[in-house]
């Protein structure tokens, strides 16, 4: 079971950050298309009012409306929901944001199958696949409440676009204070020698999760977090890959474009000997819906699906 | 911060006919081309550059500049030439349209062409960018103006009016709009395809304060702009009727020359019509 007891929504993390930003002199500008409750940012507009814009259910206009912004000189962020974001308003965010290479930073809330049994005009499982099509846009996706707050802490810092994939509930640590979330950079949550698990987001959890239980029956796996999709670290993927041959990969996302995808090119591109099992939404479908744990135990991205699945590769 | 030419309109009416010559000789030379879209909003963008826009010559990101942003991007080619009449582009540059990786694609690139904001070509994207620019001058006490250049046919993407709705919102009388309406797009006539009419009483609704005038009269355009309402917490529509490849007879309101360019004689007769 994992210790929630310094658990946080990684929306309240955000919005902290937001306000400590603002506070420090960053020139921020929050945008929301009716989204202010699945933003959580009612603290950030009673502190900076005339920084939050609120476009009204019209993501087209929100991302638009970010870029002029960002042409005016904010800092823009956009807070609303994945599938909206990236789906309704995907032209906007590869003209005006990606290839007019505006300085807008897009957080794509509740991603992956978050809204569970709302179903599939709510998921967002094929929002990195899009986003990696993109020709320069950065793609972060924090696992936990120390995580978030450095991404959006160098979101904010960094000039251009961004992607910040975000799951919405509360997280416990993954890591202690001394981490340091670094673009560019694989971080290794635990080193073992049989197998890689390899996980993004909050999937990182149940990858822990599940080499805590795997070390119990001798099985001792590295736990990849790629709170990085780009820039990538390709190095790290590929060092813990060609130590173990045997590597599986962890998402709420599409089989198709993911960090799985990510993995298996590299595999393919080197010629290193490893085989790779690729975890998540199986592509060409739509995520059967139900209780989002229902949803990962089905299709194997829960913990216990991760044992199995390591058990049956590393007999 | 002045526009740096100031001419007056029949100055702007000769400076037109130079920038269509350019248009003509530079599509030719390409082999493509939007010809009718570039004829038809020359007027406008030469109002513009020689007269209405507050910008630099020599700094084309100056920060108290006027933005102007053509949402319509396949006009990018009476674009090009404005600004090379302007001496804002080197001539040369002209021949090298449309090549590969030449400083003029056939949309706008910022990233390739000074005095370009935003990269355009999909329609339905200049006006909520606009929005945002107008919207960033008022937070930051800026005294920038917002021009956005769209089609009519343009109108028919439903992003325009998610803008409409917020610049009126947002009480940004700093942002003016105007609508090349030429009554052509690709296919046909917009009122065959999918109708605009009543235009104006459409944006009226939206909270726009609207003005109809002759986008290809730099006369009465230059009035109707410079006789905006001011401070008035509404945005500017600017009805701008025109004729799509206007100044040469056999392009002038035919949906066929909406990428077409002169062939053979066509060329010739073009230019001696423009008087060139």
């Amino acid at each position: 079971m994992l210790n929630m007891d310094n658990a946080k929504d990684l929306r309240d993390v955000m919005v902290e950050t937001f306000i400590s930003a603002a506070d420090e002199g960053v020139n921020l500008a929050v945008l929301v298309s009716d989204s202010t409750s699945t933003a959580k940012i009612s603290p950030f507009k009673e502190r900076f009012p005339d920084r939050l814009v609120n476009v009204g259910i019209a993501e087209q206009s929100l991302v638009g409306t970010a870029a002029g912004m960002a042409l005016g000189g904010f800092v823009a962020v956009t807070t609303n929901a994945a599938p909206f974001l990236v789906h309704r308003a995907n032209e906007q965010v590869k003209n005006d944001i990606c290839y007019t290479n505006t300085n807008v930073k897009l957080v794509g809330l509740n991603a992956g199958v978050c809204y569970g049994a709302l179903a599939s005009t709510h998921h967002a499982i094929d929002d990195v696949s899009i986003m990696r099509g993109f020709g320069n846009i950065h793609i972060f996706a924090p696992s936990d409440p120390l995580e978030a707050e450095q991404i959006f802490r160098h979101a904010l810092a960094y000039d251009g676009p961004v992607y910040i994939r975000m799951d919405s509930a509360k997280f416990p640590m993954l890591h202690d204070e001394s981490y340091r979330f670094e673009p560019g950079k694989v971080d290794v949550l635990r080193q073992g020698g049989d197998l890689s698990l390899i996980a993004m987001g909050s999937t990182v959890h149940e990858a822990v999760a599940a080499a805590d239980e795997l070390s119990e029956k001798g099985i001792e796996a590295d736990v990849l977090n790629i709170s990085s999709v780009r820039p990538l670290d390709s190095k790290t993927i590929l060092g813990s890959l060609s130590k173990t041959g045997c590597g599986i990969t962890v998402e709420e996302h599409s089989l198709h474009g993911g960090i799985g995808s990510l993995a298996s090119e590299l595999v393919a591109e080197t010629g290193i000997s490893c085989r790779i099992k690729r975890l998540g939404f199986v592509e060409g479908k739509f995520a059967i819906p139900g209780p989002r744990n229902e949803m990962r135990a089905h299709v194997g991205i829960d913990a216990q699906g991760i044992v199995r699945t390591s058990m049956e590769m590393v007999k | 911060m002045d526009n740096p030419f100031n001419k007056k309109s029949q100055e702007i009416v000769e400076l037109s006919a130079l920038i269509r010559k350019r248009i003509l000789a530079m599509n030719c030379e390409a082999g493509q081309g939007h010809t009718g879209a570039d004829l038809s909003e020359t007027d406008i963008l030469a109002s513009l550059y020689f007269r209405l826009l507050r910008y630099s010559k020599t700094d084309p990101n100056h920060p108290e500049r006027d933005r102007f942003i053509l949402s319509k991007g396949h006009g990018v080619g009476g674009y090009y030439c404005t600004l090379a009449q302007a001496g804002l582009l080197d001539e040369s540059l002209l021949k090298t349209y449309l090549q590969f990786d030449s400083k003029l694609p056939g949309h706008p690139v910022r990233q390739k062409t000074p005095f370009v904001e935003v990269n355009t070509g999909a329609l339905g994207h200049g006006l909520p960018i606009g929005v945002g620019l107008a919207l960033a001058a008022k937070k930051t006490g800026r005294d920038y103006t917002v021009y956005v250049l769209t089609g009519d046919g343009e109108l028919q993407e439903g992003s325009n009016w998610e803008a409409a709705m917020a610049a009126s919102q947002f009480k940004l009388d700093n942002l003016v709009w105007i609508v090349d309406r030429n009554r052509l797009q690709l296919a046909d006539f917009t009122e065959n395809i999918m109708m605009l009419k009543p235009l104006n009483k459409k944006m009226e609704a939206f909270g726009m304060s609207v003005h109809v005038t002759d986008g290809n009269a730099p006369a009465s355009f230059i009035e109707t702009m410079e006789s905006l309402p001011a401070n008035d917490g509404k945005p500017k529509v600017i009805i701008a009727n025109t004729t799509k490849g206007k100044g040469v007879s056999f392009i002038e309101n035919q949906p066929s020359w909406h990428h077409r360019i002169p062939k053979g004689e066509e060329l010739p007769k073009a230019l001696e019509e423009l008087g060139c």
